[in-house]
């Protein structure tokens, strides 16, 4: 009985090593890549290790191009989307599960409904709006945009968390003497945080990583974010690949800590709701 | 408190929200009714009624993006759910290592899509990139190919990294369906003296079913949206063997500068996308939903 269930063993370690493989492959190329120096990246076969590893694509990079400015940019970007989608959909899962307990089954239909929209369709309006009203170029019209499509999801998690706090909670500070806001704040938000990390958590990643919007509403090289600097930087005419991987990196980067900290949070949100059923 | 002073603080939770989604979604989204019915040059619009939705459906490049779409969507979503439950079982049947493989697997959905694009742009390079490299070495291939030259090639490409991204997503709400599974059934059926098959078949597969069209649906409804992976890599070449539905919109709209056609492709590509949600909702009753604990 104990061979079958190690070579089953064996056999499932395999699969998933096989499969870690693949989906880690591209991130190693994507480091190897960029700390090679420019002479060797151009040769065949290519160098799996080199004993050549330097930082002087990063060098390069930050010498030549505006890296730190995207990076500021997706930066600014990310963490006002955060800020303003976090306190929108924290007020209104307050208020829905305390005040409006039906209404909030409506409002959570629209909510999915938004969030299935597609952004090819949304850029078409907001570019337009955007450069009538001059915000084309702003990190205001990216905050804008990224809150609306991450703000759904926001509120729809929220709601589940207040639900799950006993609304005794909210009575018993009342009768303290507590108003509405003061319970709000100093209770019931303080026992939703792990909630509240989860879609500050998701929120960032959505802004951080989005393309398409800036692509659309940064037209000025000052105004790119990381994952449109990026793109751009593929379209020239002689690419150096060292140095887009390097920009590669610093975009993947934060990414990658971030999640690896708070890995728990994001995989809740990730599959809230569509597990629960 | 009283009713109406209840009332007046609910209202003041919730405004600001719907404020922002009538003012960053709903009048967007109204907007881009208008421009379908619109011809736009520059400032000016005219009306022009249906003509552009007209002029759409009369065009061979729509219904060729929407074959297009349907193979990208289809080949993607197949692929996703079958990697991604048989990728859930073999982790779930893991003693050790189960959170840092889950790490691992989920890193490419992490990433931005336009950047994970922009990696594989390196790795498919036909003449120093290392898939070719490696293809070569393994006596795959004989010569260097130009995956993103040509349209079969291409197509294969960017359903490929699709893939890559897609999996984890769908191999985590696996995961987490597999974990509700009581132990006792498969208790139940070993004692029965079912083997891995017939537990999978007779238990795992009955408790999973629903999780699976769920994730199918919620799937299919990201894909057939996606725009990035294809922007970067292929921009709907070549000879517009890529150029899914999102692809058509961009080019019509901020290539062509037709944004009046493009808001109607985008249209038609919502209303393909309702019909879906109006399936998922069906099925997954979502506003039921407890959401994370």
């Amino acid at each position: 009985m104990i061979r079958p269930r190690r070579a089953r063993t064996a056999l499932l370690w395999s699969i998933a090593l096989v499969a870690a493989l693949i989906a880690l492959f591209p991130f190693y190329w994507m480091l190897n890549t960029s700390l090679k120096p420019a002479s060797e990246v151009f040769v065949s076969p290519p160098t799996f290790f080199s004993a050549h590893w330097s930082l002087d694509a990063y060098a390069n990079l930050f010498a030549t191009r505006s890296i730190g400015r995207y990076f500021v940019n997706s930066l600014i970007v990310a963490v006002g989307s955060t800020l303003l989608s976090v306190f929108l959909a924290a007020l209104a899962a307050y208020g829905l599960t305390r005040f409006f307990p039906r209404g909030a089954t409506p409002f959570v239909m629209f909510l999915l409904f938004t969030k299935m929209l597609p952004e090819t369709l949304l850029i078409i309006p907001y570019f337009q709006l955007m450069s009538d009203v001059g915000l084309l170029n702003t990190h205001f019209a990216l905050i804008l945009a990224y809150s609306s499509f991450a703000l759904p999801f926001s509120v729809w998690m929220l709601i589940g968390f207040f639900r799950s706090i006993p609304r005794e909670i909210d009575e018993a500070a009342m009768m303290d003497g507590a108003t509405v806001l003061q319970t709000f704040v100093r209770v019931v938000l303080p026992l939703a945080r792990p909630g509240l990390v989860a879609v500050a958590l998701f929120t960032f990643l959505i802004a951080w990583n989005s393309y398409v919007w800036a692509l659309v509403l940064t037209t000025d090289a000052s105004m790119f974010v990381l994952s449109v600097g990026i793109a751009n930087m593929v379209g020239e005419y002689r690419v150096q690949w060292n140095e887009l991987m390097a920009a590669a990196v610093i975009a993947a980067l934060p990414v990658m800590v971030l999640y690896s900290l708070l890995e728990r949070h994001l995989v809740t949100a990730i599959t809230a709701g569509a597990v629960k059923g | 408190m009283t009713p109406r002073r209840r009332r007046r603080a609910g209202y003041a939770f919730v405004a600001p929200v719907a404020a922002f989604l009538a003012a960053v979604v709903v009048f967007p989204l109204g907007h881009a009714f208008w421009t379908s019915l619109h011809r736009v040059r520059g400032l000016n619009a005219t009306f022009v009624g249906l003509d552009n939705y007209r002029r759409i459906f009369g065009d061979d490049a729509f219904w060729h993006s929407l074959a297009v779409s349907a193979a990208f969507t289809g080949s993607a979503v197949a692929l996703h759910l079958l990697l991604g439950l048989g990728l859930a079982l073999v982790v779930n049947e893991l003693r050790v290592g189960r959170t840092a493989l889950r790490i691992v697997f989920l890193t490419p959905w992490m990433v931005a899509p336009a950047v994970g694009a922009t990696i594989w742009l390196w790795l498919l390079e036909p003449q120093f990139g290392v898939v070719n490299y490696l293809l070569r070495a393994a006596g795959l291939i004989s010569a260097p190919v130009a995956w993103l030259g040509e349209p079969g090639t291409a197509f294969a490409a960017i359903v490929a990294v699709d893939v890559w991204r897609g999996v984890p997503f769908v191999m985590l709400l696996m995961i987490a369906g597999l974990q509700t599974i009581p132990a006792e059934q498969y208790e139940a059926a070993s004692m029965d003296g079912a083997g891995a098959a017939a537990r999978f078949r007779f238990v795992t597969w009955p408790n999973l079913r629903y999780l699976v069209v769920v994730a199918s649906t919620l799937d299919l409804i990201n894909t057939i949206r996606h725009y990035d992976i294809i922007g970067v890599m292929t921009g709907g070449g070549p000879a517009g063997a890529t150029e899914v539905l999102p692809a058509l919109i961009y080019n019509t709209a901020f290539r062509g500068n037709r944004l009046g056609e493009a808001a109607a492709i985008g249209v038609a590509l919502l209303a393909i996308v309702l019909a879906l949600a109006i399936v998922y909702v069906r099925i997954a009753r979502p506003e039921r939903g407890e959401a994370a604990r």
